[in-house]
């Protein structure tokens, strides 16, 4: 499944096919490379030698029918797994050329450098300040005016601070739920980590909540890497420049965004994005 | 309520044939249902009805008089009442932080084969019956605290001045502490267990959320599970003090059943439960008996009270959990 | 990175401590099944089973507190056990949503942690001082009224486990609300509500509080329900508090017998429960 690769190409393994060919100056710099991942539940074999880049400065996209690994995929790139015994993945992750899934590495560290933003919206049972301020407290010491700033800039990030800066002080839990999940990408922002992974962060949302996801997503692909997981096509289509087909626990397919939506190269991937999927 | 049960039967009666059995049925689990309000009602009624006479007599007074005296027939529930509430409170400074240490472990540390031995052995310190307690802790227990605990205590907190009154006296090794630090032990099953059903209810996804933002595993427990579970939490430990002020045979083997209030915590005491095993079959004549169950109904009233907001509180907690 | 490392600290700390917890807790549950065992073995002789409890100052065993146990035990549970369930199943088949089911709901789990001592009270006003004294009916009574809430709460618990479905599966083929409750929840439940019937049993087991002014004590054999009986945690009480070596032998001894009485059942009734047929 994996395509062909030359030892020469190891710096830049699985870019495949076309991607290459055009002149690599203009390619985005590759913020993390997969290489050759397995994950495991158990005995279970849930993702099976993947290997993919995510750009710095783009979005990356995963879709594929539910089952298929993707969130799977964007659990192993923080290592939230491991909250789980009997879960383990193999292979590499480099992020920044330092192999994440090595033994050893500093998770809390880790985890501040890779924010992520569920599913569900979580706002902590705190107020809306506290949840912003509760990453940045943990490492680091700032003044009142200073943390004030810097929750007022992250709400400003997430396009959430006109509607709450009124009520810092309220519960984040009295937020509608766009308002949290906006709450909960102001929160994973405000650490100020390079990656950022969205597990189909607008899948509980109202068409309008979605919408504003989306745009705030192509605001913060301007400062950051993102990998989102999404089920729903045309948000994939609409918010990404790269796209990853995934089925049955393999990368079936990953190219640039247009390319995958006009002109795939496997069947598969074809049946998929024109609704012709089992 | 009639009309509500008159509906369900109707609703719940399947053709003519069932109807009859249908409504027997009905009825009869229901007038089981009825006799568990009856008990409570029946102890109550019972309760007062045997505290009358003490009550008539001493009034009000009656729980502010430190007095015990079968002699003249004088009595008082301050003494019991002092040492009910003060072995609880020795049992939950001890045993709280112990069973939240042991819910954090169970819930957020331990390898996932050893949760359920492990969750089991701790339960089973429940299942002991309190008696054993009380044996271990009088045969066992009291002499160790006598020879090792309070010659120490006397003479480091015991020097303070002020506070020092609290270890002062010679080490008898029963005593109010023994008593209260025996009781830890046996309501820290309970409390621990609470807390770990309540830890569990908090969504996998929201400690994700902290653990993805780098936090370690004592903030998520600090900032995200404690906030969550609050009112469980808490009513946890109610529920945790309902046991420990009713504990009977357990204090009353280590507690040297003295009727006196005394500063140091060292010192023999009594509670209204070991009052009650120790001289109600001895008890001779009807003011001394009536005292008794007046204090007996003192102890229904406040353990009542404690227990009904421990369960109202994790019933709060339960709701939200649920929608 | 000078927080980082403190809260690397603190964590570390905190983790301790939590793991100290357990291992303390633990460690009371191994010390005293330890001295139990210590003191209890040297105890358990045939004589302990076969002959009475003795005067003090000289030999003997514990029959007639051990028949009185097991007495007062069994009539408890054959008392407590038809009257829970059909309380349990009255809160879970009738009364969901109801007021009144609320309420019984709520009393029930009081009573469930009310001091035990206080049945006793009740019991004997309403029975002991009618009667004019002091019987094993009345002891027996008193461990009823504790082990019914223990019944009711499993009962109700495990019969909301059933699934709708088999409810409802069973009325479409035209069956009776009370023949789809007895041939169908009871059958399906049956597993966790004998788990509650061992739970509480366990429980009553080693109750001593409500037996000291019900059943009384009784140094001789009696098998008169309407007399006082001699029964092991009362005996263990008076034995283990008397100043006589031989008496507190024996109390080691009882002691011994209702901590393996009581962890058996609770270990079996848990291993019960493990297999039940429905899971939360």
């Amino acid at each position: 499944m994996s395509p062909p690769q030359s030892a020469a190409r190891l710096a830049m393994p699985v870019v495949p096919s076309d991607a290459d060919v055009r002149d690599p100056e203009l390619m985005p710099a590759q913020k993390a490379v997969l290489r050759n991942v397995d994950f495991f539940y158990d005995s279970f074999r849930a993702l099976k030698n993947i290997s993919l880049p995510l750009h710095d400065k783009r979005v990356t996209a995963f879709i594929g029918p539910s089952g298929c690994g993707k969130s799977t995929l964007l659990r192993i790139l923080n290592r939230i797994y491991e909250l789980y015994p009997g879960q383990r993945a193999t292979g590499e992750v480099l992020v920044d050329g330092e192999n994440i899934l090595a033994p050893g590495l500093d998770l809390n560290l880790l985890r501040a450098k890779i924010g992520m933003v569920f599913q569900k919206p979580t706002p902590f049972p705190m107020s809306i300040y506290d949840n912003i301020a509760f990453g940045i407290r943990l490492y680091e010491r700032l003044t009142r005016p200073e943390l004030d700033d810097r929750i007022e800039a992250a709400l400003r990030r997430a396009a959430l601070w006109d509607e709450v800066k009124d009520k810092l002080r309220q519960s984040g839990l009295g937020l509608s739920g766009g308002q949290q999940q906006r709450l909960c990408i102001a929160r994973a922002v405000a650490v100020e980590p390079e990656i950022l992974l969205l597990d189909e962060p607008a899948s509980a949302l109202d068409p309008l909540s979605t919408q504003r996801i989306e745009e705030l997503i192509a605001e913060l692909k301007d400062d950051y890497c993102i990998a989102i997981v999404t089920h729903n096509m045309q948000q994939a289509a609409r918010s990404s420049d790269y796209t990853a087909f995934m089925y049955l626990g393999e990368l079936i397919e990953f190219d640039e965004t247009e390319r995958i939506f006009t002109h795939p190269k496997q069947k598969q991937t074809e049946d998929y994005i024109t609704g012709r999927f089992g | 309520m009639a009309a509500d049960i008159a509906l369900q039967r109707v609703a719940g009666a399947r053709g003519r044939g069932g109807a009859v059995g249908d409504f027997l049925f009905h009825h009869l689990t229901f007038l089981f249902a009825l006799l568990v309000l009856l008990i409570l009602g029946g102890v109550i009624v019972a309760l007062v009805e045997g505290a009358l006479p003490a009550l008539r007599t001493f009034g009000i007074g009656f729980l502010f008089s430190d007095v015990w005296n079968p002699v003249t027939e004088k009595f008082g529930a301050l003494a019991p009442i002092y040492g009910t509430l003060v072995t609880s409170a020795i049992a939950m400074l001890v045993g709280i932080p112990v069973a939240f240490g042991v819910a954090v472990f169970i819930t957020e540390i331990c390898p996932i084969w050893l949760k359920r031995p492990l969750a089991t052995m701790i339960e089973l310190l429940a299942a002991i019956p309190s008696i054993i307690y009380g044996i271990w802790g009088l045969f066992v227990f009291a002499p160790f605290v006598q020879q090792y605990i309070q010659p120490n205590l006397i003479d480091s907190l015991g020097q303070i001045p002020g506070f020092g009154a609290l270890f002062a006296g010679p080490p008898l090794g029963i005593g109010v502490l023994t008593a209260g630090f025996i009781l830890a032990i046996m309501v820290l099953p309970f409390i621990s267990s609470i807390m770990r059903d309540v830890f569990e209810t908090v969504p996998a996804i929201l400690k994700e959320s902290a653990y993805g933002l780098g936090a370690t595993r004592s903030e998520v427990v600090r900032q995200i599970v404690l906030p969550y579970t609050r009112i469980g939490v808490v009513g946890g430990i109610m529920l945790g003090l309902g046991r420990a002020l009713g504990e009977t045979m357990a204090v009353t083997f280590v507690l040297g059943h003295a009727h006196r209030i005394s500063i140091s915590i060292l010192q023999p005491g009594t509670t209204i439960s070991a009052s009650l095993a120790n001289e109600f079959t001895e008890a001779v004549g009807d003011l001394y008996l009536s005292s008794l169950i007046a204090l007996g109904f003192i102890l229904f009233v406040i353990t009542f009270i404690v227990l009904a907001i421990a369960k109202l509180m994790l019933l709060r907690l339960q709701r939200r959990a649920g929608g | 990175m000078s927080i980082y490392t403190r809260r690397r600290i603190t964590n570390g700390v905190v983790m301790s401590l939590s793991v100290a917890a357990t291992a303390f807790g633990l460690l009371w549950l191994v010390l005293v099944l330890w001295t139990l065992l210590e003191n209890g073995i040297a105890a358990i002789t045939p004589a302990l089973f076969s002959q009475m409890t003795p005067p003090p100052g000289s030999a003997g065993g514990l029959l007639n507190a051990i028949f009185g146990s097991v007495v007062m035990t069994f009539i408890a549970t054959l008392v407590g056990t038809p009257t829970g369930i059909l309380a349990g199943t009255f809160l879970a088949e009738y009364s969901r949503g109801s007021r009144f089911g609320e309420v019984v709901r709520f009393i029930n789990d009081i009573l469930l942690s009310a001091p035990s001592i206080i049945v006793g009270l009740f019991v004997y006003e309403v029975m002991v001082v009618r009667m004019g004294h002091f019987s094993a009916w009345a002891g027996s009574m008193a461990l009823a009224i504790i082990v019914i809430p223990v019944v009711v709460r499993t009962t109700e618990d495990m019969l909301n486990l059933v699934p709708n479905a088999l409810r409802e599966a069973a009325a479409a083929l035209g069956s009776p609300k009370w023949k789809v409750i007895i041939m169908v929840s009871y059958r399906a439940a049956i597993q966790g509500m004998v788990t509650g019937v061992m739970l509480a049993v366990a429980r009553i087991a080693g109750e001593t509080a409500p037996l000291l002014f019900t059943a009384l004590n009784n140094q001789f054999w009696s098998t008169n329900l309407n007399a006082p009986m001699a029964n092991l945690p009362v005996v263990i009480f008076q034995f283990a508090m008397s100043p006589y070596a031989d008496w507190q032998v024996l109390a080691w001894g009882g002691a011994l017998l209702i901590t393996l009485t009581v962890l058996c059942l609770n270990i079996g009734a848990r291993a019960l429960a493990s297999w039940s047929t429905f899971k939360q």
